[in-house]
């Protein structure tokens, strides 16, 4: 347990029934830090949440707030207030009483707590709407009214069950910031449960991913997206294009044999490079190169070139995006110039932006991408 | 311009000359139109009628009668009624409540089982039961006695109006905790969570969060409940027939004994217009919500 922790989750293991849905989650959170819990449905994220606000009793491990064991405690009990995906605004309550609620169990006195809900609806620009029952409002201000409900009681730990996916895509840039400005403002605990990578990446200080009931990273958004610890994680971080490549490794230095469809390279990495043998390449399709077959090569050698041929072109806005075959699976790259369906390419991934694991034991021969594979467990997950 | 799916045009499109067509839309109600009319509104209106004839001219003799005679049932069968379906309503909150907040599953399921089955027994039945159960040297008595709540000799019958409530709130509970325990296992359980998240208790979360949210099915059941209620003959006559009594058996003994058609369609219609009064107080309470 680390000095600085303020919410301590040791060894927890919950689940419905029979089914496990989460094992052995180790985290420590930092008091006034802001953590996105990030995965796919299903992966579990809901349920940790759900345990940290005492809605599902863990089946072992424990739960730390400051000195406090609050595992077995009741929701209401542990200094935390949650919003809910749905925002579970009560429709025969207004606004204002909506907010109010939390301070009418606490048995504050009506014009205290009338006084509260007004700077609650002045902190999140709420002012006038009170009187309006919850079917009267707009997504976004129910979500502020489920905001300032949960704030109003002054918690100590702020939790968010998924609370901008009920909006439509621009409302929730900009709330996306709206909360974080808040949350720093009031420099409050906060736990977002998310699947959407862009909004963890710019709202929270650290991203947990979590993969099937266990943290598969934790990070910082850069060192996430930059330095995935595994293949789940960056493909789930958008390094979806993925090719076979044999290898032999020592220290930071992979030398990548040539292939049918690759060239030979001789790479420096950054990082420890994985052991030799076959490793599972994987790339996003932003800052690559790629060039005609005939063209000539660029000399900085610390890249691996690909050879493929464009099958589609589609203009997405910004770069031209193509799908470029690579033997027997396909892979998409971003270029400033479109180049013709039939083209024979060089597709050239800087090593700033390759991400090298040991591949799978079943993971097919030869160089074969599978970027676009439909069977591919990460998209699978991602799309169910 | 594309084809026109030939199929799919109305009849009257394709025939707009023809009379034929635009009868048979009339043509195709008028089976079920005519039972209504024949086996529903026809007698009800000749009971309306029949409630102002006093020997062949009209007025309201019959209501001077049904006044004279029966205030004291009319009234007490809008209080009987009336407290049936109080206390109806609040058992029903309490099971729906419990079926949706209870922590022991057990005990849940259980109630789930047990609940629903005087809904499948009849009035009559009822009746019965509550008889023996409800006499002065009834089960109910020596329960109490065995248990040394009352005395023997204080002990005294309940087939009485508390009878007719208590056979009444038997039989209905089950019928509307069946649609309140709907409602609220169909609310959104985050309003629920977030009222347990803030620290109330099941007690303030039933009354302040799901009571208000199902209170228009809670009205529905209990207005038809009431409507029931108050054409329940076997009830009154199996526990409590002596006055004071309840306008059901008033209008059978008008029309057994004395044949007197004229104030039983009176008492008929008082009896309509006091269920009148729930569906207005239902109507309008309904209104208030939509608005």
């Amino acid at each position: 347990m680390s000095d600085d922790a303020y919410l301590n989750l040791r060894d927890l293991d919950a689940g419905y029934g029979r089914t496990r849905v989460l094992e052995g989650i180790d985290l420590s959170i930092g008091k006034g830090e802001f953590v996105a819990l990030l995965g796919a449905s299903g992966c579990g994220k809901t349920t940790l949440l759900r345990s940290i606000a005492g809605f599902a009793l863990p089946s072992a491990g424990s739960i730390h707030v400051g000195n406090r064991d609050v595992t077995r405690l009741l929701p209401d009990k542990r200094g935390m207030a949650m919003v809910f995906q749905s925002y579970a605004l009560w429709p025969h309550m207004t606004a204002a009483r909506n907010i109010g609620y939390g301070l009418r169990l606490k048995g504050w006195r009506r014009d205290a707590i009338a006084a509260r809900v007004a700077e609650m609806e002045a902190l999140l620009g709420l002012e006038g709407l009170g009187a309006r029952k919850p079917s009267e409002l707009s997504g976004g201000q129910r979500q502020r009214v489920a905001l300032g409900r949960a704030l109003a009681v002054d918690p100590d730990i702020l939790l968010l069950d998924e609370p901008l996916s009920n909006l439509d895509a621009r409302i929730r840039l900009t709330v996306r910031h709206e909360i974080r400005a808040l949350q720093q403002r009031l420099g409050i605990t906060t736990i977002h449960v998310t699947h959407d990578r862009e909004e963890a990446m710019v709202m929270a200080d650290r991203i947990v991913i979590l993969d099937k009931g266990h943290i598969a990273q934790l990070g910082t958004p850069q060192a996430i997206y930059t330095r995935p610890a595994s293949a789940f994680v960056a493909a789930f971080m958008g390094a979806e294009n993925v090719v076979h490549l044999n290898a032999t490794c020592s220290g930071h230095r992979v030398d990548i044999a040539a292939g049918p469809l690759n060239r030979a390279a001789s790479l420096l990495l950054d990082w420890p490079a994985p052991p030799s043998g076959r490793l599972e390449a994987r790339f996003r399709s932003e800052r690559l190169h790629l060039r005609r077959l005939d063209e000539v090569p660029q000399e900085d050698a610390n890249a691996v070139e690909l050879i493929g041929r464009v099958e589609a072109v589609v203009y997405p806005g910004g770069e031209w995006r193509h799908t470029v075959r690579i033997g027997d699976g396909s892979v998409l790259v971003d270029g400033t110039e479109a180049l013709a369906p039939g083209t024979e390419v060089v597709v050239r991934v800087p090593t700033n932006g390759l991400f090298l694991f040991a591949s799978p034991v079943d993971a097919p021969t030869g160089t074969t991408p599978s970027a676009t594979d439909a069977r591919s467990p990460v998209r699978e997950r991602l799309t169910a | 311009m594309r084809d026109r799916p030939t199929g799919a045009v109305s009849f009257t499109k394709r025939f707009p000359d023809k009379p034929m067509a635009r009868l048979l839309g009339p043509l195709l109600v008028s089976p079920a139109l005519i039972i209504i009319l024949l086996l529903f509104m026809l007698p009800l209106a000749a009971s309306v009628i029949g409630a102002f004839e006093v020997e062949g001219a009209y007025g309201l003799g019959n209501f001077t009668k049904a006044y004279e005679f029966y205030t004291q049932d009319i009234v007490f069968t809008a209080v009987i009624v009336g407290l049936s379906a109080l206390l109806t309503g609040l058992l029903a909150i309490a099971i729906g409540g419990y079926l949706t907040l209870g922590e022991n599953p057990t005990a849940v399921a259980i109630l789930r089982w047990l609940y629903r089955w005087p809904m499948f027994i009849p009035f009559i039945v009822v009746g019965q039961i509550l008889r023996t159960f409800l006499a002065k040297s009834g089960l109910f008595n020596s329960t109490l006695i065995a248990l040394g709540l009352i005395d023997p000799l204080t002990a005294t019958s309940y087939l009485d109006w508390r009878g007719i409530v208590i056979a009444f709130v038997w039989k209905q509970t089950p019928f509307v905790a069946l649609m309140v325990a709907g409602a609220m296992a169909s609310l959104d359980r985050g309003t629920i969570e977030a009222a347990r998240n803030l620290g109330a208790s099941r007690l303030r979360i039933l009354v302040e969060i799901i009571v208000p949210q199902v209170t228009t099915t809670l009205l529905v059941g209990l207005v038809l409940s009431f409507v029931t209620m108050m054409g329940v003959l076997s009830v009154p006559l199996m526990i409590n027939a002596q006055a004071p009594t309840m306008i059901t058996a008033d209008i059978a003994f008008r029309l057994n004994t004395y044949r007197d058609y004229g104030v039983a369609n009176a008492l008929g219609l008082i009896s309509l217009a006091i269920s009148g009064v729930a569906a207005w107080f239902y109507l309008r309470v309904n209104m208030r919500q939509g608005r």
